[in-house]
């Protein structure tokens, strides 16, 4: 499903002008990570996405749907959000009525919410705590309930804020196989995301804002590049992308394997 | 002397059946820069709580040990005593937020206050404190209306600002953007060469690599590795224990097998790696 | 994204910079003497000769204006309203509704109270747009007010607006899965529980944390506490107290002598 922005500009009732006119289409299927300052607008735009923040002025397309036209919970149906804090979200008596809400919600039966919610639990690896109580959960895995909460959804496109943020390395990895399986399955993921070098292994197409404005926006290699004008947002390459330039590689590198083959 | 000194220290929190923290023995010199790594769960806030007084006194629970900083002993101080000489900064910012003050400034200056802090002194300690984290822009604003790579710099000016002997951060950065967070190690690294300890739990190895004196690697409670960050990033034994690792060691890694990387020992520093790689 | 979390108006004038407990006495003495002076037109008088010219002086008029307005008018427009009718006193009756009369007596009286109230909240919103809640606790904390009393009152006042955002980030978080807040009672009754939860476990992991994050900052240390702001207080402001002391005694005595 295809996301077209026309023109956004949002300005908070602080008269903080947080977005200044982006303009971008995400093709189906896309994965895309957003980085920038904080500050930046981020988290701004993507609550566009599903309608939770309304243009001052512009559009947001999703499918043919125009957001200013269609209410949260039925965005709900094309765009999941899984927000930064799991806290927030969390609430049922066990995981697995917990992961059952989304999808109830929207109304599907109950064989396929069955499903989605099986698929969803094996997914983040959480199959053996179904009837654990969320809050009894560890930091980790009730970042995991909140991911496949949202997943289980089955939605066309996945938004996360900030996935890997105070996550440990096995976590972020097996974050990364959730986004690598909604891949496959031809899913549009976009992610909020600080960590430039999960950034740079996970996704093809980066976009950078800066001040509320779009600053880069490009493949994965183009955008991780670009040093300097990454460093207006507070970004730095990724550690093997700098490692390339400094070593005076011809093209630049995102990953090992890139990295490692451009090396031969 | 070593400014930090634990001994044999054990701890429960209360309604567990293992401990946090088992037998853990450290010492840290004034003025060095330790950093603890480990996975989720592994003890790492735990033993902030712990230089920082709040396990036991504030949490309870059973602890074995000695604990000793600055020359006192955790389990013959009271907290308020303790609080003097070890600040703590930990990862959530917006709950460290006093909800007292109306500006970033009157949140800074909260702590000062408390310890009564002479007026002309306490304006000159919370500016310069501003100033040395790069918010001095954020003074008049109300710290709810800040971002949270913005609350958690307030966080951190709000401990800095009160100069304790030990600085204890668990997780300082997590929401920060990248070269803010390169930024707040190399303010933390100048506070360190100025004298002030720091212990500082991060997953972020590049700049722990860069600008860390110590690594200490936790594993269920227990050090696992200790030493220079040179040393504990590279070893297999962290690898193989599912440490998060920089990216310059496992690419160094990969290409050691492959014949790439010459050197007896891997990189964890983009200088390191460049010097190795180099033909 | 809430910059503002009191009532306080940052402005330069004479109303500003007097000490918040000699504020806090003025307001005192204007309620005081507005209900308990003999003589019937007192509140009245006070509010046109004395709170509004205020309101000038402070340089607040228009946030006064709008306060005044929109809240007080109102408020003491429907107190003047129901006193009227269902107040059964006076025999002078100029207009009657179904079995209410209303006699000249129960105007008098409600618009007496009326104005009361007007100038009890009135002075009250004054006092609030014109002196920062960190000065006045700063104050009443060097004149003996505990550390600790003074911080639960003013982090009651900012609470608000917090669990105002958290709750709004909670419903975000579960519209974004599907949950539908608009619609008939029952809907929104069911929404209830899956913002609950969250804002109730959330508050309890603030708690904790918050009492570590203070403690940490030395709240509890025993020394004695020092303020950033210097809360001018001067020999001649002491007097204006004592002066404003009197006046509400003799308005009280004369109340009960007359």
């Amino acid at each position: 499903m295809k996301i077209e922005i026309n023109d956004l500009r949002f300005t908070y009732p602080t008269g903080l002008e947080a977005l200044q006119g982006i303009s971008l289409t995400i093709e189906a299927g896309e994965q895309v990570a957003i980085v920038g300052q904080n500050g930046a607008g981020k988290t701004t735009l993507v609550r566009h996405f599903n309608g939770l923040l309304q243009p001052s002025s512009g559009s947001v397309l999703i499918g043919e749907w125009d957001t200013k036209k269609h209410s949260v919970a039925k965005l709900a149906s094309r765009v999941g959000y899984v927000f930064q804090n799991p806290d927030e979200q969390l609430f049922s008596k066990d995981v697995g009525t917990e992961i059952r809400f989304g999808p109830r919600n929207l109304g599907y039966s109950k064989e396929k919410i069955d499903e989605l919610v099986t698929r969803a639990l094996s997914l983040t690896e959480l199959s053996d705590k179904t009837d654990t109580n969320p809050y009894d959960l560890s930091p980790t895995w009730r970042k995991m309930a909140a991911l496949a909460s949202v997943i289980a959804m089955d939605t066309p496109i996945v938004i996360f804020d900030e996935p890997t943020t105070g996550q440990d390395a096995v976590n972020v990895a097996r974050i990364a196989n959730v986004i690598a399986e909604l891949r496959k399955e031809g899913k549009t993921v976009i992610t909020i995301t600080h960590d430039i070098d999960f950034c740079a292994e996970n996704f093809d197409r980066v976009i950078a804002l800066s001040n509320g404005k779009i600053l880069l926006d490009g493949s994965a290699r183009d955008v991780l590049g670009q040093e300097e004008i990454l460093a207006q947002t507070y970004v730095d390459p990724p550690q093997l992308t700098r490692l390339g330039k400094r070593l005076g590689l011809k093209e630049t590198v995102r990953n090992q394997d890139e990295f490692l083959k451009a090396l031969k | 002397m070593a400014l930090v000194n634990l001994q044999n220290v054990t701890y429960k929190y209360p309604l567990t059946k293992t401990p946090a923290l088992q037998n853990i023995n450290l010492q840290i010199k004034e003025g060095e820069f330790v950093a603890v790594v480990g996975a989720n769960g592994a003890g790492k806030s735990t033993l902030c709580y712990t230089l920082a007084g709040f396990a036991p006194h504030f949490f309870k629970g059973e602890m074995s040990g000695s604990i000793e900083v600055a020359g006192k002993e955790s389990s013959k101080s009271t907290l308020d005593e303790w609080v003097l000489n070890v600040g703590l900064a930990f990862q959530n910012p917006f709950n460290q937020i006093s909800g007292a003050k109306y500006t970033v400034f009157e949140e800074i200056a909260f702590g000062l206050e408390n310890i009564g802090v002479p007026r002309d002194e306490m304006k000159d300690r919370v500016n310069d404190a501003l100033a040395l984290t790069g918010i001095t822009d954020l003074a008049d604003r109300s710290p709810y209306s800040l971002s949270g790579g913005q609350q958690q710099r307030v966080a951190l000016t709000s401990i800095l600002v009160m100069q304790p002997k030990l600085l204890v951060l668990d997780e300082p950065t997590s929401q920060m953007d990248p070269i803010g967070t390169r930024e707040v190690f190399s303010v933390i690294r100048k506070m360190a060469e100025g004298g002030m300890t720091v212990v500082m739990v991060e997953h972020k190895m590049e700049w722990i690599a860069q600008f860390a004196d110590r690594v200490i690697a936790l594993k269920d409670g227990s050090i696992l590795l200790e030493g220079k960050p040179g040393e504990v990033l590279t070893s297999d034994v962290l690898a193989e224990n599912g440490f998060g690792i920089s990216r310059y060691t496992s690419t160094a890694r990969e290409a050691k097998k492959q014949g790439l990387w010459k050197k007896e020992k891997l990189p964890v520093t983009l200088d390191e790696a460049v010097e190795g790689f180099k033909k | 994204m809430h910059e503002r979390l009191s009532f306080h108006i940052k402005r330069d004038s004479v109303l500003h910079r007097l000490n918040p407990l000699t504020k806090l006495t003025l307001v005192l003495a204007l309620i005081m003497v507005a209900f308990t002076s003999p003589w019937y037109w007192t509140p009245h008088l006070l509010f046109l000769f004395v709170i509004i010219p205020l309101s000038f002086i402070g340089k607040v008029f228009r946030e006064f204006f709008f306060a005044a307005t929109r809240l007080i008018l109102p408020a003491a427009g429907f107190l003047f309203l129901m006193q009227a009718f269902f107040q059964p006193i006076g025999e002078h009756v100029i207009f009657k509704f179904y079995f209410l009369d209303i006699t000249q007596e129960s105007l008098m009286f409600a618009f007496k109270n009326a104005m009361r109230v007007i100038v009890m909240v009135s002075s009250f919103t004054l006092f609030l747009l014109t002196t920062h809640p960190s000065e006045l606790m700063s104050d009443l904390t060097r004149r003996g007010l505990p550390g600790q009393f003074a911080y639960v009152i003013i982090s009651t006042l900012q609470i608000l607006p917090q669990i105002q955002s958290k709750s709004q980030t909670i419903i975000s978080a579960q519209r974004s899965r599907g949950l539908d807040t608009e619609g008939n009672f029952f809907k929104r009754a069911g929404s209830l529980v899956p913002l609950v939860g969250p804002l109730v476990f959330g508050s309890l992991v603030e708690v904790e944390e918050r009492a570590i994050a203070i403690e940490a900052r030395g709240f509890t240390s025993k020394s004695i506490k020092t303020s950033l702001y210097e809360i001018a207080d001067t020999s001649f402001e002491k007097i204006i107290r004592w002066g404003l002391i009197i006046i509400i005694i003799l308005s009280i005595v004369l109340n009960i002598w007359l």
